[in-house]
């Protein structure tokens, strides 16, 4: 449920022409050690206006640390945080124009749902009628009019996530922060309300900052991912790129399935690259250049889908990419089924296909012998 | 799976020395359950009920040299049982004015040593709630300590550290500072309760903050509130439950206090403890004492009624 290309001019991301655009968010080599935990190790990111950014990681790798020091709960060990052109690290969190959204909602239970929304315009000293009609808008545009009056404990999961969503938004912040915003819900409401996120984000305009574990729930967001792995970066980019270019080894095997197999460059050419597999048992031929050298050990990752399953043995590309095995698992999930083939080295290749043809009787079937085989471009060279 | 034992063998069978006791407990209609909720009903009808009726009755009664020191409520004279109230002890603590400036002046002291308790306990207790893990059970330890010492003693303690040539004027003495009268004084009074009943503010106190979500407080921070605005409307209000319980622990307690009072007190220090006690001792009026100890209970009583209806009312929030 990203922005659809189309529906964004050029400007819209900035990203790409980092020369003419200026990061709104502007996080230099920032680290934060507990004691003798580093939890964020040497950081740097830039993110732009009305960005959905996506900082996505397992449990450890610092994102809610990153996303704490950006709110301000936590100061950065070293390293600087700019805001809109002003530098953050040392302000305390109630005079940053950013807002929050906590995982746990963090609703004030002994408020209603429209003095929740009320608090941080109370505080700014905004007179009534004005505080009044502010949150009347928002209940509206989070669908909870008739709401206003119940107390937190009074409303369901749903509910409670999004007076949390309007109470972040009532400040009108530059910058809103997300920690885990659709965790606490179940999946047929996390599909809706990504939908809804997506909507309030691009009608308002804010930039928002997402921490997730779910690496789906990032990818239909997202602009832009960040993938964190112990303390740092280990790739930013759009979710095309992250899931179809990965850059490393981790970030391959973390986003998505993705098959991973080591082995030796044996010809090193500008138009492509030869690499020798023997868990594959047959060469791998990439169709451009990658910076390596020869007799170089590397891996190679290539996600189960880009693979096609045959009975009889294909051509190949210059004598590579063909690789054969034993089917040993079927999971039929309906769409597709994801066979898991065993290879002579004991190497085992997961493979998905469509299931075009209806109750299919002529499909694939366990113990049978078969080919698979891959296009020039369809795997990713990995040296990290 | 894994079977824990063998279902063609039967379970080995149970010896149940309450078997029989059980069942003859079931025979007349009564189950354990019932048990454990007579339990303590008859320990309180021994224990509470019987004897307030005792001072109730005695109340009612008339002072006459003897024994006992009072009027039978129940004569009986040719077959005549008679009973006779006497209303005039009650009547007396309202004309009397000793009885009346006693109990208010409890109150109001009871009332000013809740307040200094709540002020002085409450940074304590966030503090402890705030503390990290390892410090916590530590200094909570070091709040219950001094019940391991005797009340009495405590309270006995005190008057070394506040009397003329006590700890705290000899040191200001050092200082040139001329001593400064403490005990026998309604200053000693507050200090006094303030200090025994501090545990029973921080405790109820502890327990209401540290169950606290930080991220409450991060949020309000977060929607732009400085700390002091945090305590105000995210603290405060959320810890009132706690205030309520150690308001009533420290309160109710200090109305009837005696040893405090009596240690610490003047003689200008009016509390409808030492009252009684005069009454009990030195008048030997059970009686009188009698009618001022059911009139405590009453004040006593009523707070309680109070509080804790607004603490349903917190609660129920």
């Amino acid at each position: 449920m990203a922005k659809k290309p189309q529906q964004l001019a050029i400007d819209t991301r900035p990203w790409r022409d980092t020369a003419n655009n200026k990061p709104f968010v502007r996080i230099k080599n920032v680290s934060k050690k507990f004691g003798d935990i580093i939890a964020v190790h040497e950081v740097s990111l830039d993110i732009y206006k009305s960005e959905l950014f996506c900082l996505l990681g397992g449990s450890g790798s610092g994102k809610s640390t990153l996303l704490r020091m950006l709110a301000g709960f936590e100061t950065p060990t070293s390293g600087t945080i700019e805001i809109d052109g002003q530098d953050m690290t040392e302000v305390p969190p109630y005079n940053r124009p950013v807002n929050m959204m906590f995982q746990s909602y963090a609703l004030f239970p002994h408020m209603s749902v429209e003095q929740n929304i009320a608090y941080g315009l109370k505080r700014d000293g905004l007179p009534r009628a004005e505080i009044a009609a502010r949150v009347n808008e928002l209940l509206v545009l989070v669908k909870l009019q008739d709401y206003g009056k119940r107390k937190p404990h009074q409303l369901s999961g749903g509910q409670r996530q999004r007076v949390a969503l309007a109470r972040a938004l009532a400040k009108r912040p530059k910058l809103l922060l997300l920690d885990e915003p659709l965790g606490a819900l179940d999946k047929k409401l996390r599909e809706e309300t990504q939908f809804e996120l997506v909507k309030i984000q691009e009608q308002l305009g804010v930039t928002f900052i997402v921490v997730t574990h779910d690496q789906e729930e990032a990818m239909t967001l997202a602009t832009r991912i960040g993938v964190m792995n112990q303390g740092e970066i280990a790739m930013i980019g759009e979710p095309t790129d992250i899931y179809e270019f990965p850059n490393s080894r981790f970030v391959a095997n973390f986003i998505g399935s993705a098959n991973m197999v080591e082995g030796v460059v044996s010809e090193d050419e500008p138009d492509h690259v030869r690499i020798r597999s023997s868990e594959l048992g047959c060469d791998i031929y990439v169709g451009h250049g990658v910076d390596c050298a020869p007799e170089q050990r590397l891996w190679w990752a290539i996600r189960p889908e880009k693979m096609v399953l045959s009975r009889e043995q294909p051509a190949g590309l210059h004598g590579a990419n063909v690789a054969t095995g034993i089917v040993e698992e079927i999971a039929y999930l309906g769409d597709i089924s994801v066979y898991q083939i065993a290879l002579e080295s004991g190497k085992r290749l997961r493979v998905s296909q469509t299931n075009s043809v209806r109750g299919n009787p002529d499909a694939i079937t366990w113990d049978e012998t078969v080919y698979v085989t891959w296009d020039e471009d369809a795997g990713s060279v990995l040296t990290s | 799976m894994t079977a824990t034992h063998d279902p063609t063998i039967p379970p080995p069978r149970r010896l149940k020395p309450w078997n029989a006791v059980e069942k003859g407990l079931a025979r007349v209609g009564i189950t354990g359950r019932m048990l454990v909720l007579i339990a303590p009903l008859i320990w309180l009808l021994v224990f509470f009920l019987v004897p307030l009726a005792v001072v109730f009755g005695i109340s009612l009664a008339n002072k006459q040299f003897g024994r006992p020191p009072y009027t039978p409520l129940l004569t009986s004279e040719e077959g005549t049982v008679q009973l006779t109230l006497h209303l005039n002890n009650y009547i007396r603590l309202f004309t009397d004015n000793l009885y009346v400036a006693a109990y208010l002046s409890s109150i109001r002291i009871a009332a000013i040593a809740t307040i200094i308790t709540l002020l002085v306990g409450y940074p304590m207790a966030y503090a402890i709630a705030r503390a990290p893990d390892r410090w916590r059970n530590i200094l909570l330890m070091l709040v219950v300590l001094p019940f391991f010492t005797s009340f009495l003693l405590r309270v006995y303690a005190l008057t070394g550290f506040m009397r003329g040539n006590g700890v705290i004027n000899q040191f200001l003495g050092l200082f040139g500072i001329e001593p400064i009268v403490m005990m026998q004084t309604d200053f000693a009074v507050y200090v006094g309760i303030v200090y025994t009943y501090l545990p029973f503010m921080i405790l109820p106190l502890y327990t209401t903050l540290v169950k606290l979500d930080v991220s409450l407080f991060e949020a309000s921070a977060d929607l732009g509130a400085r700390p002091i605005h945090t305590f105000l409307f995210v603290t405060l209000p959320l810890s009132l439950p706690g205030i309520i319980a150690g308001s009533m622990l420290v309160f109710i307690p200090a109305i009837g206090e005696f040893v405090i009072p009596s240690l610490l007190g003047g003689p200008e220090t009016l509390m409808i403890g030492r009252v009684l006690w005069d009454e009990f001792f030195s008048a030997t009026n059970w009686p009188r004492a009698s009618a001022v100890a059911v009139a405590m209970l009453l004040v006593v009583v009523v707070p309680i009624m109070l509080l804790q209806r607004a603490q349903g009312a917190v609660v129920e929030k």
